[in-house]
């Protein structure tokens, strides 16, 4: 496990010594997190750790008071809308439009992406996530948490973008939509897509992430890696992760 | 044009937005149907009128045209004077339900007839005058906000926000055309059925466009009022109670109070008290000298000097002069009445800069000639025509020519007036100035805050 995360040249998505916050509350302090093409960095911390609002510093929606931000090569800061380009975000309570079958929300999502919504493109991302072609066609309001997911990791396969962010994104889903949702991680991972995901939940962290970090007051404070700690020793983890929680000691 | 597709098949899947639009259009429909039958209405009732008064010439022509003395022609003879409504008036009846579109007059003195229907009906004031002005004045606002209160906070509540900003090329363009579809589909819920009216109507076509873009610029300033608010971030049911708010003072409270403050500042004296003064002129004549009141009479109009004097029997010139004198003495106090009405009328227009509620009530009345305006030039036409019938009376009755009955075809008859409505260009501009800088506001603080 070492203590912070090390320079990595093939890095897609980058932070560089951040510090962000609302107002005079500094919420990030001085954080630096790179992941790689193909690689699944779990983020996982306490409530007020600042995951969130790394991935807020990461669409660009909160402007860093220090630091540098960059995905694919492009500065979030000096320009957000081009960064998005490069990033597909799916939010913890997966919203999209519940009027709108997956086929249409995909369409729609596409085009306000600014990419072109090819019947093929669609039915190809929907085809890669498993939603079955008969639900395709339905609107989400008939839809399970799973099958939401779904269809927005779907969005973000259509994309193909090399950047997905992910909020939380196991939370409510029962075990087997988490399994299913584990698989097509690795898809995503396969294809050489990078993830950050958000969450509380170290056991699937252990099971899906290549590297997992612990933040803690806005800094990563440890990083665990798979390649180093072959199968994640989930003793110390939780040690390190209850370590992270606010208000424990080191 | 997909993305435009996308956007209608949310609205059109969304049962409150579908119920509105259906609500608000059946209220279109309903205001402009009960519009152009109430214009049918009072034409039938001008033309029934017409046709009494052509058989009330007829029978006065038969009892009177033997014995041949116009005096009695001049007094039993009512003259009917009509202001049929214009071909737009179904859009906003304005005071033509409780200011007279049908008066009968004679020759005698005018000014006691021109007001003695001035006398204002509260039971039809009460429930107001539900035509399109009311549905687009007072009720288009109230659909907007149900449209556009959660245009942005909407999204939000169901989590989607952050999706939709993390959308590359989403921006502010998504919601300025999301905003824009809805009040795209409100504007045609109410212009469409107004052309509609319009075209049933025989409107002239450049009326017809200056109702449209007035109903346009009135949509745009309240979504751009709804954008502003948007803009401020808060939620829904904030946004929705701020808007209401904004509607209950601009459109209900902020023009009481202005109608109040004209009132104060502007007391108009009532019509019918120049009717009574009129009356006390007249009816006092009776004991007054009549070398007097000719004197009065022959100083306005000595013309008639050189008539024969008068007898001591009762004579109709003297009658009819003392009745003129009524007229006369009563002008400065008909002047007064009148200037105060269009000072007040005039306040309220620029108000109507200021308040959009005020401004666009007017500007609808204006358009189908229906305000206070309409009314004076009704009054002006009815002097004119009363001013003609006293020309064409007295020659008989101050030299004593005599009326037999082949002259009641010659008498006057009543011309109405043309059209005088329209909507100022100045006014259009303010309002789509107005709403510009509302909607410019509203842009740049979702730049700010929200994209």
């Amino acid at each position: 496990m070492t203590e912070m995360q090390q320079g990595d040249q093939s890095a897609i998505l980058r932070l560089k010594a951040v510090s962000a916050g609302y107002g005079r509350r500094t919420i990030l302090n001085d954080l630096s997190l790179e992941v790689s093409r193909g690689e699944i960095f779990a983020l996982l911390g306490g409530n007020g750790a600042g995951k969130s609002t790394t991935l807020r510093v990461l669409l660009g929606f909160l402007k860093p008071s220090a630091g540098e931000v960059t995905l694919a090569g492009q500065d979030v800061v000096a320009d957000p809308a081009a960064a998005r380009a490069h990033v597909a975000y799916v939010a913890e309570n997966v919203a999209l439009y519940e009027h709108l079958s997956a086929r249409e929300n995909l369409a729609y999502l596409l085009t306000l992406a600014g990419v072109t919504a090819e019947a093929s493109r669609i039915e190809g991302a929907l085809e890669a996530v498993g939603l079955g072609v008969a639900a395709r066609g339905q609107r989400l309001s008939g839809y399970s948490k799973g099958m939401r997911q779904k269809t927005a990791i779907a969005l973000a396969v259509a994309r193909e973008v090399p950047v997905l962010l992910l909020d939380e994104p196991t939370s409510g889903l029962d075990p087997r939509a988490i399994s299913e949702f584990h698989d097509l991680l690795d898809v995503l991972r396969a294809r050489g897509t990078a993830i950050l995901m958000v969450t509380h939940d170290l056991l699937g962290a252990t099971q899906v992430a290549d590297r997992i970090g612990f933040l803690s007051e806005g800094r990563l404070t440890q990083v665990a890696d798979k390649s180093e700690d072959r199968s994640f020793d989930i003793n110390r983890l939780y040690q390190a992760y209850q370590t992270a929680q606010p208000g424990q000691v080191a | 044009m997909t993305m435009l597709r996308f956007e209608w098949l949310l609205l059109i899947r969304s049962r409150l937005t579908l119920a509105a639009l259906i609500v608000l259009s059946v209220l279109s429909i309903f205001a402009v149907a009960r519009g152009l039958h109430e214009v049918a209405r009072q034409n039938a009732v001008i033309a029934h009128l017409e046709t009494l008064q052509k058989n009330d010439m007829s029978d006065l022509a038969k009892a009177y045209g033997p014995e041949g003395d116009a005096g009695y022609a001049a007094y039993y003879s009512f003259h009917h004077t009509f202001d049929p409504p214009s071909r737009l008036a179904f859009a906003a009846l304005g005071q033509r339900d409780v200011l007279p579109y049908n008066l009968r007059v004679r020759a005698l003195g005018l000014q006691a007839q021109l007001y003695e229907g001035d006398i204002f009906n509260p039971e039809l004031a009460l429930p107001g005058r539900f035509d399109l002005s009311f549905v687009l004045v007072y009720l288009t606002p109230l659909f907007l906000v149900v449209l556009l209160h959660d245009l942005v906070s909407g999204e939000a509540e169901s989590g989607r926000l952050s999706l939709l900003r993390a959308a590359p090329k989403a921006g502010i363009a998504l919601w300025l055309r999301r905003a824009a579809l809805r009040s795209a589909l409100v504007f045609a819920a109410v212009a469409v059925p107004f052309v509609a009216g319009a075209v049933i109507a025989q409107a002239p076509v450049a009326g017809v466009m200056g109702g449209v873009a007035l109903i346009a610029l009135y949509v745009m300033f309240w979504t751009a009022l709804c954008l502003l608010t948007a803009a401020f971030g808060f939620g829904s049911r904030i946004n929705a109670l701020v808007l209401l708010s904004q509607w209950v003072i601009l459109v209900l409270v902020a023009p009481t109070l202005a109608h109040i403050a004209i009132s104060r500042s502007v007391p108009v004296p009532q019509g019918v008290d120049i009717v009574l003064k009129h009356r006390q002129l007249v009816h006092g004549a009776w004991e007054v000298p009549k070398d007097l009141t000719m004197q009065r009479f022959f100083h306005s109009h000595p013309e008639w000097k050189a008539t024969a004097p008068l007898g001591k029997t009762f004579e109709w010139k003297w009658y009819f002069a003392f009745h003129h004198v009524g007229d006369e003495s009563v002008a400065a106090d008909v002047a007064t009445y009148r200037g105060r009405i269009l000072q007040r009328q005039a306040l309220a227009e620029g108000v109507g800069y200021l308040l959009p509620s005020v401004g666009v009530q007017a500007a609808m009345e204006r358009l189908g000639d229906t305000d206070i305006r309409g009314y004076l030039s009704y009054q002006d036409q009815i002097k004119t025509f009363h001013t003609a019938l006293r020309r064409f009376y007295y020659p008989y009755i101050f030299n004593k020519t005599p009326f037999p009955e082949p002259e009641y075809a010659k008498v006057p008859r009543f011309e109405p007036r043309s059209y005088g409505g329209g909507i100022g260009g100045f006014y259009l501009l303010t309002l789509a100035a107005l709403s510009a800088g509302l909607g410019g506001g509203g842009v740049w603080l979702m730049r700010k805050r929200i994209v």
